[in-house]
């Protein structure tokens, strides 16, 4: 079985019945492309392949770190072959660069592609910022100004990538510490406009928008309100370190409470989608990583219980 | 923004610094950058600032675990950020951030036993280069015999992807191995030729210490030099019954799965 976007121009094939997998509900809940729920799922790291290569867990699915397997012939790249013969795989890039003012790089996207294509991955993704210029790479996740100049070159750029992957484009809302006085518009507006003119999607992460509401001073609440719900394709969540003066996204510890509700607001308006933890510093036992994870699903399960209660 | 999170002094240093002053006059960083009710426009961007030298330092340590060990957390982090002033990261993986810290540390002043350190770094670069190089099946030692006798002579072995041959000034090996085996008898840092394969098998990298005369045989032949050609140079630099080493090297070297394979064709 094949799942087609509705009113797309692309076609994914995905065999969504090879891992028993439903696809996206269709009515209000619905993605832009008909994505499956993939459930909850859990990024896959070095520390954690003995156990899954031994154990075989349970887990909905594995997010990959693209970069991690573009420059490898190795172990790596083996163990992700074994994995992806049991479990769906999405990708999630750091070094795409897409608002950098340098050129896209052409080598790296068809590198990207050619794994997508090897990995059978649902999707991919990157992150809404730019990681350097002059053909330096900071491999940070740097903020951009919110500008309409700003915004018609990633919607070029954005449409761009997605040509060349023959798929839309996933972005991520990255944590921001610093914000440009230059900028015209909120985050969540330039998202918004982004995602309508650029056809893409994107990957919200709800622990980020807590760091950069935090940080900035916004109502993380109106942020999450205000992105349409059927262009959000997966979920992340994480735990960060407050500073006191600053939180830092630093993916080192549990999701706290109050990122739990967000998630939870969110769901609300987009019914179940794909969602997975993040947990990238002071990695504990895989057990501990997918327990926090599979948090998520009991958040899910309350909120779609209170909302079968509203109707 | 980049000239300033590159910098390696404070972040006040900084926006200070010429390269920054071109673009943006220090005093009119709040124009640009928005304070917030907590921090200032310096320390907003002082948080990127910070976070960069770590991230290096982190990628390269990992990448360089015993030359971290060898030199320390401050000399390595005082290392890593002049090392990334010069060699700025230009590629999309971090995987390719260390290529020049041997070639560096060789040419830097003032580094502490820098001959050592700079083996040292040259045998992790390999290792690391051997762990990602592309997979290549391994020749099959069951093959050997398949070979006809005199095609021998002018065989021409093919080493697989994942395959670094090494030499060295010191004792690297032994050094890296006690430090991946979290021991204290760490050899003495004392000038001693060493000679080290670094090669994947089964998806893991190994290290085998070699002699110089088993070191030499190996050169040339995973340089393409005709096999009767690499025995009887090699036969010629050793003593006694060299035909039973030089076959015991070949078959241990096959069975570790270091060639992928043989041009043994008579029309060479």
């Amino acid at each position: 079985m094949s799942v087609a976007p509705q009113g797309s121009s692309f076609y994914f094939g995905f065999e969504i019945l090879e891992f028993g997998l439903k696809p996206a509900a269709s009515g209000p809940g619905a993605n832009r492309w008909g994505f499956p729920d993939l459930g909850i799922g859990v990024g896959l790291r070095t520390v954690h392949y003995a156990h899954i290569l031994e154990k075989w867990p349970l887990v909905d699915f594995f997010e990959i770190l693209s970069e991690n397997y573009m420059e490898t012939g190795g172990r790596p790249l083996r163990v992700l072959d074994q994995v992806v013969e049991r479990y769906p795989i999405v990708m999630h890039g750091v070094s795409m660069s897409i608002g950098s003012s340098d050129p896209l790089d052409r080598e790296y996207l068809q590198k990207l592609k050619a794994l997508a294509a090897r990995t059978r991955a649902l999707w991919v993704s990157d992150h809404l910022c730019w990681t350097g210029v002059s053909g330096r790479n900071t491999h940070d996740l740097l903020p951009m100004p919110l500008t309409e100049e700003a915004l018609a070159h990633v919607v070029s750029r954005v449409k761009t990538v997605s040509e060349i992957l023959e798929r839309p484009l996933m972005l991520e809302n990255a944590s921001t510490y610093a914000e440009f006085a230059a900028s015209s518009m909120s985050e969540w507006e330039f998202f918004g406009r982004l995602m309508e003119e650029a056809d893409c999607g994107m990957l919200l992460d709800v622990n980020n928008v807590y760091v950069s509401a935090y940080n900035h001073g916004f109502d993380p609440k109106g942020y999450l309100d205000a992105i349409p719900p059927e262009r959000v394709s997966q979920y992340h969540l994480a735990g960060h370190t407050n500073k006191g003066t600053h939180i830092i996204d630093t993916h080192n510890d549990h999701v706290i409470d109050a990122v739990w509700d967000l998630y939870r607001r969110s769901v609300a308006r987009t019914g179940n989608v794909s969602t997975l933890l993040e947990w990238d510093a002071d990695i504990p036992a895989f057990d501990v990583v997918h327990a926090e994870a599979l948090k998520a699903r009991a958040h899910r399960a309350e909120e779609n219980t209170v909302a079968l209660a509203a109707s | 923004m980049q000239t300033v999170i590159e910098h390696p002094g404070t972040v006040e240093e900084a926006v200070g610094a010429p390269p920054a002053r071109v673009e943006l006059d220090p005093r009119q960083i709040e124009r640009v950058v928005l304070p917030s009710k907590t921090l200032t426009s310096v320390e907003r961007v002082g948080v990127y600032q910070g976070m960069y030298l770590l991230r290096m330092v982190e990628a390269l340590a990992s990448d360089y675990p015993a030359v971290a060990h060898w030199m320390g957390e401050e000399r390595f982090e005082k290392l890593v950020s002049r090392y990334v002033q010069a060699h700025p990261s230009v590629h999309y993986s971090l995987n390719r951030l260390g290529d020049h810290l041997p070639e560096f540390i060789r040419r830097s002043k003032g580094v502490r036993k820098k001959e050592f350190l700079g083996d040292l770094a040259r045998l992790e670069l390999a290792v690391t280069e051997v762990f990602d190089a592309p997979q290549s099946p391994a020749w099959p030692a069951e093959e050997v015999a398949r070979i006809p006798e005199a095609a021998w002579e002018m065989a021409v072995m093919k080493p697989i992807e994942a395959f670094r041959l090494a030499a060295f000034g010191y004792p690297v090996n032994a050094y890296l191995q006690s430090v991946k085996e979290d021991r204290h008898d760490y050899p003495e840092i004392r000038r001693k030729p060493s000679w080290v394969a670094i090669y994947r098998k089964d998806y893991e990298v190994w290290r085998l210490d070699l002699t110089k005369p088993a070191y030499e045989f190996l050169r040339a032949l995973s340089r393409g030099r005709p096999f009767g050609k690499a025995v009887a140079e090699a036969a010629g630099r050793l003593q006694g019954a060299a035909g039973d080493r030089l076959f015991r090297w070949l078959r241990d070297w096959v069975a570790e799965g270091i060639f992928q394979g043989i041009d043994a064709s008579t029309s060479r």
